[in-house]
């Protein structure tokens, strides 16, 4: 593959500002290769990349392998992939650390998901509150597909706690910049009307799309005036508002062609006594998630299965409080425990991808995800030996069954770099400031 | 975040990173009231304390907000009135450094956010113009035709209520071609005027509180906020929502940027029952009441807990801020230490007092009642007491720090890197008191929690719902201490102790700028600050005399340069 060193601000504004979209055709309406690897006309399968957080750590006497390299054995709290059989696409990379200036929690989220350190947005209150400095890697790659298919990215959630007053790095998974969130679905039935609601079959579709994209067309118009008028960082908040007015245009022009084929429509299980039906939910969104990258609605997605240093209950596995609050009590068993059931949500998404045919292989055998988390364990808040799992084979570019483990502390941002690659970016180097690394973790690297 | 603030102020144990051991500094945020607390150093904000620059005025860049859910179903409910149902799928707020506004002048349209919003448009219009005597009627005539002069009459006077402003000819222009373009292709002009509204719903004029400022003709040295700007500024703090007929008309007639014509409509705003629901905004964010729909609390600790306590906890200070606010317009620094309250019948139970006109009564009433002996205001509710606790146990560090960074505005900084934020689990009979020991004896640890323990220990007979005990397990209480060099003894003294704060009057006026202005207060707008902590403590402390020197004050009519 060549590569090229592409500095990202230039690289993500550059593609902001082309004018002509690539239309991709949806996979199924295509002839795959007799081979079943590529399309008929030889270009390769798509690579979705994707991004899977949950919050408060693990206990890494049950999370990391003994055994580095390839044959190593899951403890208690990997063993869900195993019991899933998904373990084979996995690789677990330990013992890399957060090099930017820190801060419980904050500097580990935007470190983990941007390779850049955090922007402090004050000390106000009863903490501080933080936002990202830079873009989240599934922003980053959703800039690269760009154009390709209707929806630039999906971002999803699934446990509903979400932090309020620490800024949006407790509160959102996709960023685009500073203060710049791509908020999650938490609603199966929203998802749903969201990906499957439209009928382009209706004959007054056309017409409405039309009608539709005029006025889109004059708030773009408007949006241009406006930004004469307004300092420069309203006019950043405004290129944001002007591209996603463009989003909608594009999904606009390529929902019509899409021949997807839709799903029953789910019902968003509802709270009994205040307990959350998280498995309930975590299936629902997984299996639209699957069949969304199957018709290659989206490339590109983020799962906030619980936000940074979430409250969440885990009653389902015998919790006694939120998440968050049993790290601060050290009660490390159930801490473990809730983990344990976290990863069974994990497995069930990717043994979903892996159950889905695409050409010869799965959609897991054309993914690149990265799992992650804000720290290493919740007592301590330590953000060095972070945890890191790939999920995946990335149509090759990625090797799978490894266990990293790194012998000095290296940069987090190795493992970004690596996944966005293996996804097929031009990378040669990413993140910023103490987060920058010119390499990835090459023992994954194909 | 729920329960971060306790935990990192209990700075038990050992620090992991010795490069990273700061002593925790506690600032006064903002240079005014001096605080008499060891430690205070500075404004969390930059600010030297340098007092001769108080006076002039550096106002905040100008900043677009975006509305905030409730301002956004408000406007299209008063925009359209009860012909719709007001969407409810919206991007949720997102609050910052404590407030909505804040939040509102920070966060852009990311593209799940635009789909919403053109859904709601979309929905909003089609509710409309699909019902012909409501389009009629909002229209204001029939169209013959895509090419109806009556058209552009009604995107000139129904777009300027939703833009809040008078739409320039450009801009009817684009609105008028785009009804015509629609028109025709559907054949039917009442479809090319329902896009074109749904256009002015989708635009940026909309959902965003355009604020941007003119020189001040009167004083080239500066800028104001310009008539239709101050008609929403005033609107959106004042309503919640839009700017009425009236208002849009005064500032039509350039009444807004004069001092007289602002009050006389500032008054006239203060004067409804819609100030009420957005005050009530202003008081429940600035105690982050909305923590209190994810309280945690075990139950086998504190069998009292229900699911419906926490909405009895928010309607006893509701009850009580609405009380003192708008049926007495009293003092409101007796919300700190009055000696009546609000409760339901489930309150009253966990209070202890016998209200037999509640026998029976739903969960939504609620009576004013002399407080149990033990309580008096704000710091002894069980909203105050539950929130600024644990799951299992007390928390007279995060009591302490409510009083001191939400009642003073004094900042405390979070414990250094690398402390074990776990308390020791609690030897048998040991009380709060001394397992907070620790704090006292780390010198690291006791610059920060000297000046929130104390107050917090004063709380120590209200347990972690706020239920009164005697005792804590079966040692007796001390519930003695010091605030900033002064003695109290007890729960009763320490609020009378917390009234005569000279940060805490200032605290309330500071807290309703910012919410108001959308911005933390730098410090060039110390001055306006200073002038309105004195104009608040001349009217006898009536908040509704401050929104009043607020929404006139030069902090709120005047613009600093675009960044």
């Amino acid at each position: 593959m060549p590569r090229f060193s592409l500095n990202r601000r230039t690289f993500l504004r550059g593609a902001v500002g082309s004018a002509a979209f690539a239309f991709g055709l949806p996979a199924l309406e295509l002839m795959f290769d007799e081979n079943g690897t590529a399309h008929a006309d030889g270009t390769p399968l798509p690579v979705r990349f994707g991004l899977w957080f949950f919050g408060n750590g693990v206990r890494r006497q049950y999370w990391i392998p003994e055994a580095v390299g390839t044959g190593w054995t899951p403890r208690e709290e990997l063993q869900p992939f195993a019991d899933a059989g998904v373990l084979s696409y996995l690789n677990v990379i330990s013992g890399l650390e957060i090099k930017t200036p820190y801060h419980a929690h904050h500097s580990g989220m935007t470190g983990i998901t941007t390779g850049a350190p955090m922007k402090v947005l004050g000390n106000v209150r009863d903490t501080i509150a933080s936002t990202v400095s830079q873009p989240t890697i599934d922003v980053v790659a959703a800039q690269h597909f760009k154009g390709k298919t209707p929806y630039q990215s999906l971002e999803l959630g699934v446990c509903n706690f979400t932090g309020t007053d620490e800024g949006t790095t407790f509160q959102y998974l996709s960023m685009n910049g500073p203060n710049d969130p791509n908020p999650s679905e938490y609603s199966a039935e929203k998802l749903y009307a969201r990906l499957f609601g439209t009928s382009p079959n209706d004959p007054k579709f056309a017409l409405a799309t039309k009608a539709r994209q005029s006025a889109l067309d004059l708030v773009r118009t408007q949006i241009r005036a406006l930004q004469k008028n307004v300092g420069t960082t309203d006019k950043h908040r405004l290129d944001q508002h002007f591209e996603s007015i463009r989003s909608i245009e594009t999904r606009l022009q390529l929902l019509g062609k899409n021949s997807c084929t839709t799903p029953s429509a789910p019902v968003d299980p509802m709270n009994v006594s205040g307990m959350e039906p998280i498995a309930e939910k975590n299936k629902l969104m997984s299996d639209m998630l699957a069949v969304a990258l199957a018709c290659d609605l989206s490339r590109v997605f983020s799962v906030c299965f619980e936000t940074c240093g979430s409250g969440t209950y885990f009653w389902q596995s015998g919790a006694n409080d939120g998440m968050h609050p049993m790290c601060h009590a050290a009660a490390n068993d159930l801490v473990h425990k809730a983990v344990v059931f976290t990863m069974q949500q994990c497995a069930y998404l990717l043994a979903q991808l892996k159950a889905t045919p695409e050409g010869a292989g799965n959609l897991l055998d054309n993914s690149s995800i990265l799992i992650t988390t804000e720290h290493s364990e919740g007592d301590t808040h330590t953000q060095d030996d972070f945890p890191i799992l790939t999920a995946g084979k990335a149509g090759g570019a990625l090797k799978t069954g490894v266990h990293y483990r790194s012998p000095d502390k290296e940069n987090t941002t190795k493992a970004l770099l690596s996944v966005l690659r293996a996804a097929g970016l031009p990378l040669t180097e990413f993140g910023t400031d103490e987060g920058k690394v010119t390499e990835g973790i090459t023992a994954i690297e194909s | 975040m729920l329960l971060c603030a306790a935990f990192f102020c209990s700075c038990t144990g050992n620090i992991g990173d010795p490069s990273g051991a700061a002593v925790p500094s506690l600032g006064v945020n903002g240079a005014s009231g001096s605080s008499a607390a060891s430690g205070a150093s500075g404004s969390g904000n930059g600010s030297d304390g340098d007092a001769g620059s108080q006076d002039k005025l550096v106002p905040a860049p100008p900043a677009l907000s975006r509305l905030t859910v409730s301002q956004y179903r408000n406007s299209i409910a008063d925009l359209f009135g009860s012909a719709v149902n007001v969407p409810t799928d919206l991007e949720a707020d997102t609050s910052l450094k404590g407030f909505t506004s804040i939040g509102a002048a920070s966060v852009t349209i990311a593209a799940t956010t635009a789909e919403k919003y053109e859904a709601a448009a979309l929905d909003v219009a089609h509710q409309v113009f699909g019902d012909a005597t409501q389009r009629e009627k909002l229209v204001a005539c029939k169209p013959a035709s895509a090419a109806d002069s009556c058209i552009r009459d009604y995107l000139a006077s129904f777009g300027k209520r939703v833009w809040r402003r008078p739409l320039t000819g450009d801009e009817l222009d684009s609105l008028a071609k785009l009804v015509s373009d629609v028109g025709d292709s559907f054949a039917d002009p009442w479809t090319g005027l329902e896009y074109a509204t749904a256009a002015l719903l989708e635009s940026p004029y909309f959902l965003f509180r355009v604020d941007h400022g003119e020189p001040d003709p009167g004083d080239a040295t500066r800028r104001r906020y310009g008539d239709f700007e101050m008609a929403s500024r005033l609107s959106y703090v004042l309503w919640d929502t839009t700017p009425d007929d009236a208002l849009l008309a005064a500032a039509g007639r350039g009444e807004l940027t004069t001092r007289a014509g602002l009050e006389r409509e500032a008054k006239r705003l203060i004067a409804s029952p819609r100030l009420r629901p957005a005050l009530v905004r202003y008081f429940s964010e600035n105690l982050a009441l909305e923590r209190l729909d994810t309280l945690s609390k075990d139950s086998a600790v504190y069998p009292d807990m229900s699911p419906t306590l926490p909405a009895a906890m928010r309607g006893e200070l509701v009850h009580a801020f609405e009380h003192v606010v708008f049926d007495e317009d009293g003092d409101v620094r007796e919300l700190i230490d009055s000696p009546k309250t609000f409760v339901n019948a489930e309150l009253a139970k966990l209070y202890g007092i016998d209200v037999s006109e509640l026998d029976g009564k739903s969960a939504d009433t609620f009576v004013e009642v002399d407080s149990a002996p033990e309580r008096r205001g704000l710091l002894t509710t069980a909203g105050i007491l539950a929130t600024y606790a644990n799951t299992t146990s007390t928390s007279p560090t995060r009591r302490g720090k409510f009083v001191r960074t939400r009642l003073l505005c004094q900042e405390i900084m979070p414990p250094p890197p690398g402390v074990v934020t776990v308390l020791p689990p609690a030897e048998p009979n040991q009380t709060m008191r001394e397992r907070l020991e620790l704090h006292r004896t780390n010198a690291l640890c006791a610059t920060c929690h000297n000046l929130m323990d104390p107050i917090g220990l004063a709380l120590e007979h209200f347990d972690g719902i706020g239920k009164f005990r005697e005792k804590d397990g079966t040692a007796m209480l001390d519930v003695t201490g010091t605030l900033d060099g002064a003695a109290f003894d007890g729960a009763l003294e320490l609020a009378s102790l917390v009234r005569t704060q000279p940060d805490f009057g200032p605290c309330i006026a500071r807290q309703l700028y910012r919410f108001a202005t959308g911005h933390v207060d730098d410090d060039g707008e110390q001055g306006v600050l200073d002038a309105l902590s004195h104009d608040f403590d001349a009217s006898g402390y009536r908040l509704k005399a401050l929104v009043l020197a607020l929404v006139t004050s030069d902090g709120f009519r005047y613009a600093g340069e675009l960044d």
